[in-house]
């Protein structure tokens, strides 16, 4: 099993700028050539969210059109009232809901992850390798193995259609607590941790003082990385919720399955749905890619 | 005694309050030393005179120290417990009966297992999965990385491009499902008119195989290109630079290096981006999903219908539980077969290299 | 850098934590409570909840029940596809809870529940019987399960006819009034040849929009006249090689298919309900409930350009509904009542005007309000006249328990003939092992 290590460094792409940092792209100027397919490759990862949005600024009448229209219109106000209109597709419930199961996800997992990360790194105790190696395991299982019986399980407790199921089995991950414990066995020194006992604090009050800190841009990539996963979550939420009380992906996608087809507003809908990640996309992207190349395995 | 702390290499230790002492207790105590479990404390062990109070702060200590750890990694296990092995186990259990949430369930050993060696239906999915898998993952890995050697260059602007390149991630896969099946679609979809553009008759994309393992192959490859591009970018930059200067000083050019160089020294990552791809490739369930207008079926004759939708049309279509859990064994077994399949063929490409 | 003690922190941590946990336990339960958790709690309020699919024109009759019951608060649930509807009531009647106090049984599903008549409220300890000579007779047996509860009170049936677009029959040649259209297939050979001169005429769009409308038509106008059940006999048994019903709807749709008639769209896919603002198509079988949904698909600039004819071979109908009552139900009373409301005559008369809901009481059958009912829509056709003649006549067919099944695995078949994956004969075949394994 490979092993992610995390340095010690802010995990925060910093632009080259004369090629100070790290490997061979410092030896390399960027041809014309490299520019071009780097273009390309922009272009075509965008492209597809572009038409999204311009269809959700048209009438549903442009869907056929050939050649399609690729200028935004003037319809987006007129189709959000639609989509928000459709009784069918509960969409601001959808909205809702997904944005509550996100936050409340995030902070639970951020939280609870950080003290079980916490706890294998820096602290001492029976049965700790063993555990580990347990957590370690449990990364590799696939969702599907469990989704049968969680789903007897939800319905057992009753929670079949609301909004706890989404939650609840959600509230820390494996791969979060070994992302905190990786981090935490490099970025938080022993020293402070004995010095603060020798203070004479408890601890939790370690990891409240000492952790907490230490783990915070860690903490900021797990938390981003949750809130996008359960937000674009949707196998589960599609077994285990109802039409009437869907997540805003469930939402799109009785949009696209309704018998009345309207293009437009299932575009508008994708769109809005998108728009908070790309949001949260823009104002910490650095983070977000900063997490991923530090997570990157080594050699 | 209060002890100077480093400053931590990152975000510092901000502190508002500067009272030494321990939550809960009066602050007039003076702090307490005690015995530390942690090795490399050296901390001389004095012990204040006995009073109750004192001796029963130091069990509260000691108590701290020796179950808090416990207490910290309970959450997650209790809730793992829960809803994570508990459930793992008991799909086994569904496994072994004719289990129908509404007609009750009957015990019938493997019987189960036996009839979906010889499920066509099944095998169809496994065979559909796998192409959609090969295909996708193939041209995904190989682009990551021209995509990733382009960007490990001095240019500017290259936060854009990574940031460009990752946005398709993070979008949501029903979005995307959505807007690339109606790109794909027979009548009015976009990929047609480009075709006709060249020349070539519109293709019915959800009709066969092939097409529509193409049309969903294009929706994963989009989304994951990018990610697994930085992954690499990020290993690549961990490669010490004489390297590459001791080859170009061999005479090897900019490719030769790429490939007996570059390539060679990322085969740990590969590997690892090779099985998070595999785990994730056999698992996929929400673009065949949404390719095929929301049903389970994957095309008139399954022709994309990949494994997790042949479980899902079972458990939650026909009520067959315990068929649709034996489908998630069998998913398990693909692709634990899959990986160590994969790590030993990369293992041997990368060394012949 | 002193050490710390972080109380205000560690509260601001718990607090938020909480927060959240309370939030989404208690959020996610306003609005959605199941009925029978609901209780009447609020001063005396009862909530009923409906469960509905499709457009069943309710809207006007709920407001009008609650004026009249200042006691009961109505919350319809409503999805849109059939087959997403089914396994949710399912789950629910198997789980014994979270089903509505008022739920929809298509006639495709009808069965499948009747044979769990425990998990259902008798609606003649409810008085229902008074209500039995407002019904066609069949309509009302088929309510009943084995065991002589009365689970369901008719709402609609599905009359069929032929809808078609005038200004493409103009376009091909073919004559637009309906009566005379309505001449030109008295049976499904004629409307082949019908569709053979429109594809000669080369107007750009195929004649049918696919083989479901056609096929489920064709198969229950055969299964009417002859056996009187489709896939499945009376004792649940799977015929489906050796009912000829089954047979000729199948070899019929697929001449269609060989002449190059079908524009291969499967119903209900978003594909389909593009074709109707398209022009893809010039005709398709309609039920009198599909009207609402081509009207939907079609939009304004489709107003005036549909019309609707007699369908080829004769009477039959396709679809229809019951209403019935969930014995988990916290107010079964109240939701009885509810149902003999919606089932009155005068409530499917009022839902016959708003959704096109064909009614399965005979009251206002002779009536002008539905003799003369046009629909403006469909170029002021008088839909009344059209889909109500024969509807006194109409046998019931029977269909089994699996039936959704069967007839999704038959659909996907006949879609792959379309896309050229399957030779007719191959298809056949496959049919029959397809149907097998779906009756399992």
């Amino acid at each position: 099993m490979t092993v992610m290590s995390w340095t010690k460094t802010a995990p925060e792409a910093r632009p080259e700028r004369g090629g100070r940092r790290g490997g061979a792209g410092a030896l390399w100027r960027a041809t014309p050539l490299t520019h071009l397919t780097l273009a390309v490759g922009l272009a075509l990862s965008v492209f597809p969210i572009y038409w999204m949005i311009i269809v959700a600024t048209r009438t549903n009448d442009v869907v056929g059109d050939v050649p399609p229209p690729v200028t935004p219109g003037s319809n987006l106000d007129e189709n959000v009232v639609r989509l928000f209109g459709t009784e069918s597709a509960h969409f601001a419930k959808g909205l809702l809901n997904s944005a509550i199961a996100s936050g409340a996800v995030t902070v639970s997992t951020v939280f609870f992850c950080s003290l079980a990360g916490f706890a294998f790194a820096k602290l001492r105790f029976r049965g700790r390798n063993a555990l580990l190696v347990v957590i370690i395991a449990t990364m590799m299982i696939p969702v599907q193995m469990g989704i049968i019986p969680l789903y007897m399980m939800m319905v057992e407790l009753g929670w079949n259609g609301h909004l706890q199921a989404v939650v609840v089995p959600f509230l820390v991950t494996g791969f979060g607590v070994f992302m905190m414990r990786q981090y935490a066995a490099q970025a938080v020194p022993d020293e402070l941790i004995d010095a603060a006992r020798v203070d004479g604090c408890s601890t939790f009050r370690i990891y409240l003082s000492v952790v907490v800190p230490a783990l915070r841009p860690a903490a900021a990539v797990l938390g981003l990385f949750t809130f996008m996963q359960t937000w674009n979550e949707f196998m589960w939420p599609l077994a285990v919720l109802n039409p009437d009380n869907p997540t805003v992906q469930l939402s799109i996608n009785q949009l696209a399955s309704a018998y009345h087809n309207d293009y437009t507003l299932m575009f508008t809908g994708t769109a809005i749905a998108t728009v908070p990640l790309l949001v949260v996309f823009v104002l910490f992207g650095r983070q977000i890619i900063g997490g991923i190349m530090e997570g990157a395995v080594k050699a | 005694m209060r002890v100077r702390a480093r400053p931590a290499d990152t975000a510092g230790v901000a502190d508002s309050d500067t009272r030494a002492g321990v939550a809960g207790r009066a602050p007039a105590d003076a702090p307490q030393r005690h015995k530390s479990t942690y090795a490399g404390s050296e901390a001389p062990a004095t012990r204040r005179t006995s009073t109750y109070g004192a001796r029963a702060r130091e069990w509260l200590d000691r108590a701290d120290v020796k179950f808090s750890p416990y207490a910290y990694i309970a959450p997650f296990f209790l809730l793992f417990t829960v809803f994570g092995l508990f459930p793992l186990g008991y799909t086994f259990w569904v496994s072994l009966h004719d289990w129908e949430l509404v007609g009750g369930r009957e015990f019938s050993g493997l019987d189960n297992y036996r009839l979906i060696l010889t499920d066509a239906s099944f095998w169809n999915a496994v065979v559909n999965t796998m192409g959609i898998f090969v295909i996708a993952t193939v041209p995904q890995l190989l682009v990551a990385l021209l995509l990733a050697n382009a960007l490990n260059r001095r240019m500017r602007g290259s936060t854009v491009y990574r940031m460009g390149v990752l946005v398709p991630l993070i979008t949501s896969t029903v979005a995307v499902a959505i807007v690339f099946t109606q790109l794909y679609g027979r009548d009015f979809g976009m990929v047609n008119w480009l075709l006709g553009l060249v020349g070539v008759d519109p293709v019915d994309w959800p009709a066969h195989k092939w097409s529509s393992w193409i049309a969903i192959s294009t929706m994963v490859d989009w989304r994951w290109t990018g990610y697994n591009a930085l992954i690499y970018l990020a290993a690549m930059q961990a490669i010490p630079v004489d390297l590459y200067e001791a080859a170009a000083i061999d005479g090897a050019s900019r490719w030769r290096q790429f490939w007996q160089l570059t390539v060679p020294m990322l085969r740990p990552t590969i590997i690892f981006t090779v099985i998070i791809s595999t785990i994730g490739g056999l698992q996929l369930f929400v673009e065949p999903l949404l390719f095929g207008s929301g049903t389970y079926y994957g095309g008139s004759l399954g022709q994309f219908q990949t494994v997790t939708l042949y479980m899902f049309e079972n458990a939650f279509r026909r009520n067959d539980y315990g068929y649709g859990a034996t489908i998630a064994w069998m998913l398990f077994l693909l692709i634990v077969l899959v990986s160590v399949l994969n790590f030993m063929i990369i293992r041997r490409i990368s060394s012949t290299k | 850098m002193t050490f710390t003690l972080r109380r205000r922190q560690f509260a601001g941590v718990a607090a938020v934590l909480a927060a959240t946990l309370v939030t989404s336990t208690a959020c996610s339960g306003d609005g959605n409570d199941n009925a029978s958790g609901n209780n009447s709690n609020t001063g005396g309020t009862i909530e009923l909840t409906v469960d509905t699919f499709g457009n069943f024109g309710y809207n006007a009759l709920f407001k009008q029940y609650e004026a009249a019951h200042s006691n009961i608060k109505i919350k319809p649930r409503n999805v849109v596809r059939l087959d997403d509807y089914t396994p949710r009531l399912q789950q629910w009647l198997a789980a014994g809870s979270g089903a509505g106090d008022v739920v929809a049984l298509e006639e495709g599903i009808l069965v499948q529940f009747k044979n769990q008549s425990d998990k259902f409220t008798n609606l003649l300890d409810h008085g229902a019987a008074s209500m039995q000579g407002n019904f066609l007779d069949w309509k009302w047996e088929l309510g009943k399960a084995k065991d002589g509860k009365l689970i369901g009170l008719g709402t609609d049936i599905g009359p069929l006819g032929m809808c078609y677009r005038t200004d493409l029959f103009e376009k091909a040649g073919l004559p637009t009034d309906r009566d005379e259209v309505s001449k030109l297939w008295s049976d499904w050979n004629a409307f082949i040849d019908t569709g053979k001169k429109f594809a000669a005429a080369n107007t750009g769009a195929k004649f049918i929009d696919g083989a479901n409308a056609q096929f489920n038509t064709v198969l229950i106008q055969e299964a009417g006249k002859s056996l009187g059940y489709t896939y499945f006999d009376k004792d649940d048994k799977l015929v489906f090689d050796s009912n000829p019903a089954i047979r000729t709807a199948f070899d019929t749709v697929v001449r269609m298919m060989q002449e190059g008639l079908s524009a291969n769209l499967a119903s209900f896919t978003p594909e389909w309900a593009a074709g109707f603002k398209q022009g893809s198509f010039a005709a398709l079988a309609c039920p009198s409930w599909m009207l609402g949904i081509i009207e939907d698909n079609a939009g304004a600039d489709g107003k005036g350009l549909w019309d609707v004819a007699a369908v080829p071979g004769g009477g039959g109908y396709w679809g229809g509904s019951w209403l019935a009552v969930p014995s988990q139900s916290k107010h079964q009373a109240e939701a009885a009542d509810l149902v003999k409301f919606l089932t009155s005559p005068e409530s499917q008369l009022a839902a016959y005007e708003a959704a096109n809901t064909f009614p399965s009481t005979t009251k206002f059958y002779k009536d002008a309000a539905i003799t003369e009912h046009k629909d403006d829509y469909f170029n002021e056709a008088p839909v009344g006249k059209i889909f109500g003649e024969g509807a006194e006549q109409v046998k019931p067919v029977y269909l089994g328990e699996k039936n959704q099944n069967v007839r999704q695995e038959v659909e996907n078949v006949l879609l792959a003939i379309g896309q050229g994956s399957l030779s007719p004969d191959q298809a056949w075949q496959r049919a029959i092992d397809a149907a097998k394994s779906a009756a399992r």
